[in-house]
């Protein structure tokens, strides 16, 4: 019965939600759902474990749900997911509640949830997926996990048991040495591509998961993943990946997997292992053939906001979304910057980290990413904004040898004062890396003033 | 030109926060005072380790899983290593590293993970991770200073004899429950403040490279850099500290 009432109370929320603004309320019914039933997430009925998903990791949760969900639905299989985002057990639970009938009951094809990292050995208590996906371990959100590790265990608790059909980064090291933990191992992975990249001596890689020692890198296809092996104990990437992305032809945007052509719905190479990950779910997962998945990539559109092109009087502003504390997601705006040979203006924006009291003033992640290509690239000059941080930005791009009258600086996140600098440019080539909540004050400025 | 000789202890193994950027400032600032910089990348694979080779040895903090097998490479150095300290070299370690130069890491399970015992305190993992700016105050080579900088806090560190390198300002420092930030033992710093803290705070840099060079007999001919930059990204970042919400007591 109590079940009954948190499922009613849930709908009668997201009713409400509905009412209001349809893209909202992705967790609020499931939480409050949930406060008159607890366990409710395992009280639904018709959901075969089997046919459950779970897709996890630091980067690319998003996007490669987004994926699996768009070539499931095109070859006609009716899914359930959170594809707004809301990723931890409230999240799955209002997806749920929206899906399930007034008794309770459930009735799709297939059950795909995005959750948070740390969050899967709760939500897999109350929903025993047989399946789970890893994109990447890395460096992310310090403030809460503190490091890789952190998050490291508390997955390899969930997978305990043995149970699990795991899907796994190939060329991802903390990733891959779960090859040990799953009833069946699936790896994908993405041959060496045009914009691999390799980092000097003077950066430091990883500590093996399995020992300790050193993993070293063939090169990086992005930022910490690429074809690797520990130098002690021979963890490494398998020769070739179950499903892997090969011939990618980022200016036609092409590639094949398993010698099938496939479109490339976006030509960043951070998205290459999103790819692979998608056509192996498919394929093991609902029997979906390569070349079925193939079909589906060529209208795929992911979730807004990672990159976005803004109009401003005669500039064209490129915005690229970084996560604080995140260097994989900071390296791979530096390469998109880096690889544009045209003349450029770089607006970089490390704010203080607004999440988790007490805010905090974060930059040192920027140490672990190569400013030396986007530095030796063309640049009319730098930018470095942000209240607190701004100052500690500059240096960043100091010790990477800018000269500092290239810089200009400012100790604020005020709009007015980044779109006076951009004006100023020479070039309309504008490229602007930050957190989304000043980009969407900038969007808005826009929208209101910008182009009188 | 005299050479600089620096170790960086297990830079792949203790890899976390952007520690890299210490060594850049070193050797910058060491150039600046007219010295060859060298940086060796010691680890498991490094043969003939002598601590007494080098002019500074720099650790960065590294997840508390790798610490068993560093301490198993390290402990045949352990000698050299307090004779290091013990001659008023600088030996700099960052975050959770400093437990391994303690005597011991409690871990939350109950379980302990052995130090090196260089420096009097030990380490107690905690369940919930804690993120800051940290505010210190302290005294190295004989001047005074303050530093800012981020703390990343896995461990507290419970002091058994050592001296606090800083009094804080603001932060967790050691256990967010005193004003004790890090230790101090002659000129070697153990501390929790973490990230590129020699970049931000170059004035602990310039003195450190200083230590350095008396440590050689030689004359430290000085730094011509002007610490505008740094000088107001300590006043930005204090300006932060001072007005944002936090719920640590320590301080007031």
């Amino acid at each position: 019965m109590k079940f009954h009432l948190a499922l009613w109370f849930g709908k009668f929320i997201n009713f409400l939600i509905s009412m209001v603004d349809k893209s909202r309320g992705t967790n609020l019914a499931g939480e409050k759902a949930m406060k008159i039933d607890p366990l409710m997430v395992s009280h639904f009925k018709g959901i075969d474990p089997e046919k459950v998903l779970f897709i996890t990791g630091t980067n690319g949760k998003s996007t490669t749900n987004n994926l699996i969900n768009h070539i499931f639905k095109a070859n006609g299989k009716k899914v359930v997911s959170n594809l707004e985002g809301a990723n931890l057990i409230y999240g799955v639970c209002t997806a749920l509640i929206k899906a399930s009938s007034l008794g309770g009951t459930v009735k799709a094809d297939y059950y795909i949830f995005e959750t948070d990292e740390r969050y899967v050995p709760v939500i897999r208590e109350q929903l025993p997926a047989a399946n789970l996906l890893i994109t990447n371990l890395q460096k992310d959100q310090v403030q809460r996990n503190g490091d890789p590790d952190y998050i490291y265990r508390k997955l390899k608790d969930a997978v305990s048991g043995g149970d699990l059909r795991l899907f796994l980064n190939n060329d991802e090291p903390r990733t891959k040495s779960f090859d040990d933990d799953g009833k069946t191992v699936v790896t994908y992975g993405a041959e060496k591509h045009a914009e691999a990249f390799n980092k000097d001596a003077s950066y430091v890689t990883m500590a093996c998961p399995k020992c300790h020692h050193k993993i070293a890198f063939d090169y990086y296809n992005t930022d910490g993943i690429g074809r690797f092996h520990c130098v002690n104990c021979g963890h490494s990437s398998n020769a070739e990946a179950d499903y892997s992305v090969t011939d990618a032809d980022f200016t036609n945007r092409k590639f094949k997997i398993g010698g099938v052509d496939f479109d490339m719905p976006y030509d960043t190479p951070y998205m290459i292992y999103n790819y692979s990950a998608a056509a192996a779910v498919a394929k093991e997962l609902a029997g979906i053939s390569l070349e079925d998945s193939a079909k589906a990539f060529g209208n795929f559109k992911n979730v807004g906001g990672r990159f976005e092109i803004l109009k401003y009087k005669n500039k064209t502003i490129k915005y690229m979304r970084i996560k604080q504390e995140n260097p994989e997601t900071l390296q791979t705006s530096i390469n998109v910057m880096a690889n544009d040979p045209n003349r450029k203006m770089v607006c970089l924006g490390l704010c203080p980290l607004v999440d988790l009291i007490p805010h905090y003033a974060v930059s040192f992640y920027a140490y672990d990413c190569d400013f030396s290509k986007l530095v030796r690239s063309d640049v009319e000059k730098y930018f470095c904004f942000s209240d607190h941080v701004c100052y500690d930005t500059v240096n960043r791009f100091i010790y990477e040898g800018v000269d500092p009258s290239m810089i200009s600086v400012a100790d604020t996140e005020d709009v007015n004062v980044i779109f006076k600098e951009i004006e100023e440019a020479e070039t309309d080539n504008i490229y602007l890396i930050t957190w989304l909540h000043t980009y969407e004050h900038m969007e808005k400025y826009i929208k209101e003033e910008g182009n009188k | 030109m005299s050479e600089l000789k620096i170790a960086w202890l297990f830079p792949d193994t203790l890899f976390l926060h952007g520690e890299r950027g210490n060594l850049l400032a070193l050797k910058r600032y060491g150039e600046m005072a007219g010295m060859t910089v060298s940086v060796n990348k010691i680890d498991f694979a490094t043969e003939g380790f002598d601590p007494g080779n080098y002019d500074i040895i720099f650790c960065a903090p590294g997840e508390i899983s790798s610490f068993p097998a560093v301490y198993d490479w390290l402990l045949p150095y352990k000698d050299k290593l307090d004779e290091f300290i013990k001659a008023g070299k600088p030996l700099i370690v960052t975050g959770t590293s400093v437990g391994l130069f303690g005597s011991e890491i409690v871990r939350t399970d109950g379980s302990k993970i052995k130090g090196l015992g260089l420096v009097s305190l030990y380490a107690t993992e905690n369940n919930d991770v804690y993120g800051d700016d940290n505010w210190f105050e302290c005294v190295y080579n004989g001047q005074q200073f303050q530093m800012i900088g981020n703390q990343i806090q896995m461990n507290d560190l419970v002091l058994t004899g050592a001296e606090p390198f800083g009094k804080l300002e603001y932060g967790y420092g050691n256990c967010g429950k005193n004003r004790e930030e890090g230790a101090i033992v002659n000129n070697s710093i153990f501390t929790n403040t973490l990230g590129p803290m020699l970049i931000c705070d170059p004035w602990l840099t310039v003195e450190i490279i200083k230590v350095a060079a008396s440590n050689k007999g030689e004359e430290f001919k000085g730094i011509d850099y002007d610490m505008e930059l740094e000088k107001k990204s300590f006043e930005t970042k204090k300006r932060l500290i001072t007005t944002k919400e936090s719920r640590l007591v320590n301080c007031k």
